[in-house]
C-alpha cells in the first residue's frame, strides 16, 4: 500500500458512516500455508468454511484500507487496522470467513471498493 | 488547492474547497474512467486490476463469479463516478457523496498505477524522463492527496493508530 505523509491536520466532527453495516461476529484468524493450487473441486468438502483474504498492492493508501473494512464490515478503528497492517507487512490478511455465498458477496463488495480480494477454503 | 480542501461540517457533511482547476481535471478524469467502465478494454491491464478474480485458482468457478457479478461491479463504479461528477461544484458532500468520491478517486488511481507500474517505492524521479509520464504520475499524487484528506475530513482520527497498537 501507499504511504502517506501528514500534510495538514483537520478538526471537526466525527461521523458516522459504519452505522449500516453488518458486523461479522468472529475475528478473522491470519493463516499462513502455502498456494493450496487448483483442487478445490475435487475435494468433497461442502462444510468447510471459505476464507476472504485482502492482498497487498501498491495503488492503495493505507487509510482508505483501513475505512473500507470499517465500512463494509463494522469492524471496530484497532481491528481495521490491524487487518490493515496485516495487508501491508505480510502482503495479505483475512479479512472474513463463512460460508461460500456470502464470502462471494464480501469480496463482490471489496472489488467495489478496489481492493484486491480473493477467496479459498480454509483447509 | 486552498489549505484544507475539505472540512467536516457540524451536520456530518464535508465542505468542500477546491480550485476550480482542480474540479475541471476531476471531471475530466471522470469522464475517461466513465468510459473505459463502459467498453472495459479486455487487454488493458490497468483497467482490469480494476476487475480481480475472485477465484484466481479455479477457472471455471471465476467464470460463475464474473458471470454473477461483473454488471453490478460495473454498474456500481458509475453509480459512483455519476455521483461524484455530479457533486464536483459542491458546497457540502453528504455522506453519501463521500462514499463516491473516495471510492471513484480510488478508481482512478487503480488505473494511473496500473497505467505507470508504480510501486510502493515510486517517486517522481522514475517518471521524470517522459513528460506526460510525470504529469500523470504528480496526478497520482494529488489524487491520493485528495482522497486522503477526504477520508480525515470524515474522521479526524483515521491517520492516528488505535490505542491497542501503539
Amino acid at each position: 500500500m501507499a504511504k502517506e505523509a501528514r500534510i495538514v491536520s483537520s478538526a471537526g466532527t466525527l461521523p458516522s458512516m459504519h452505522g449500516g453495516a453488518a458486523t461479522m461476529s468472529t475475528a478473522p484468524v491470519e493463516i499462513e500455508r502455502p498456494d493450496v493450487g487448483t483442487d478445490d473441486r475435487d475435494l468433497p468438502a461442502p462444510d468447510v468454511p471459505w476464507v476472504v483474504i485482502v492482498w497487498n498492492d501498491p495503488v492503495n493508501l493505507m487509510t482508505y484500507v483501513t475505512w473500507v473494512f470499517q465500512h463494509l464490515f463494522g469492524y471496530p478503528r484497532a481491528q481495521a487496522t490491524k487487518l490493515m497492517l496485516d495487508v501491508h507487512h505480510k502482503g495479505r490478511a483475512v479479512v472474513a470467513n463463512g460460508p461460500r455465498e456470502r464470502c462471494e458477496s464480501d469480496v463482490a463488495r471489496l472489488h467495489a471498493y478496489g481492493l484486491w480480494a480473493t477467496m479459498q477454503q480454509d483447509r | 488547492m486552498s489549505r484544507e480542501p475539505f472540512v467536516a461540517t457540524p451536520g456530518g457533511g464535508v465542505e468542500v474547497h477546491l480550485r476550480h482547476d482542480v474540479i475541471t481535471m476531476l471531471g475530466e478524469l471522470c469522464d475517461q474512467l466513465e468510459e473505459l467502465v463502459k467498453t472495459r478494454p479486455p487487454t488493458d491491464a490497468a483497467v482490469a486490476r480494476l476487475y480481480p478474480p475472485a477465484y484466481p485458482d479455479d477457472p471455471l468457478r471465476e467464470l460463475e463469479f464474473e458471470r454473477m457479478t461483473a454488471d453490478d461491479l460495473a454498474s456500481g463504479r458509475r453509480s459512483a463516478l455519476d455521483r461524484m461528477r455530479a457533486t464536483l461544484r459542491a458546497r457540502v458532500l453528504g455522506s453519501e457523496d463521500a462514499d463516491a468520491w473516495l471510492r471513484t478517486l480510488n478508481d482512478i488511481r487503480l488505473v494511473i498505477g496500473g497505467r505507470l507500474e508504480v510501486t510502493e517505492e515510486s517517486v517522481p524521479e522514475d517518471f521524470a524522463a517522459d513528460e506526460i509520464a510525470a504529469d500523470t504520475f504528480a496526478i497520482y499524487g494529488l489524487l491520493g492527496e485528495l482522497q486522503w484528506l477526504l477520508l480525515l475530513a470524515i474522521d479526524p482520527a483515521a491517520d492516528e493508530p488505535p490505542e491497542e497498537l501503539r
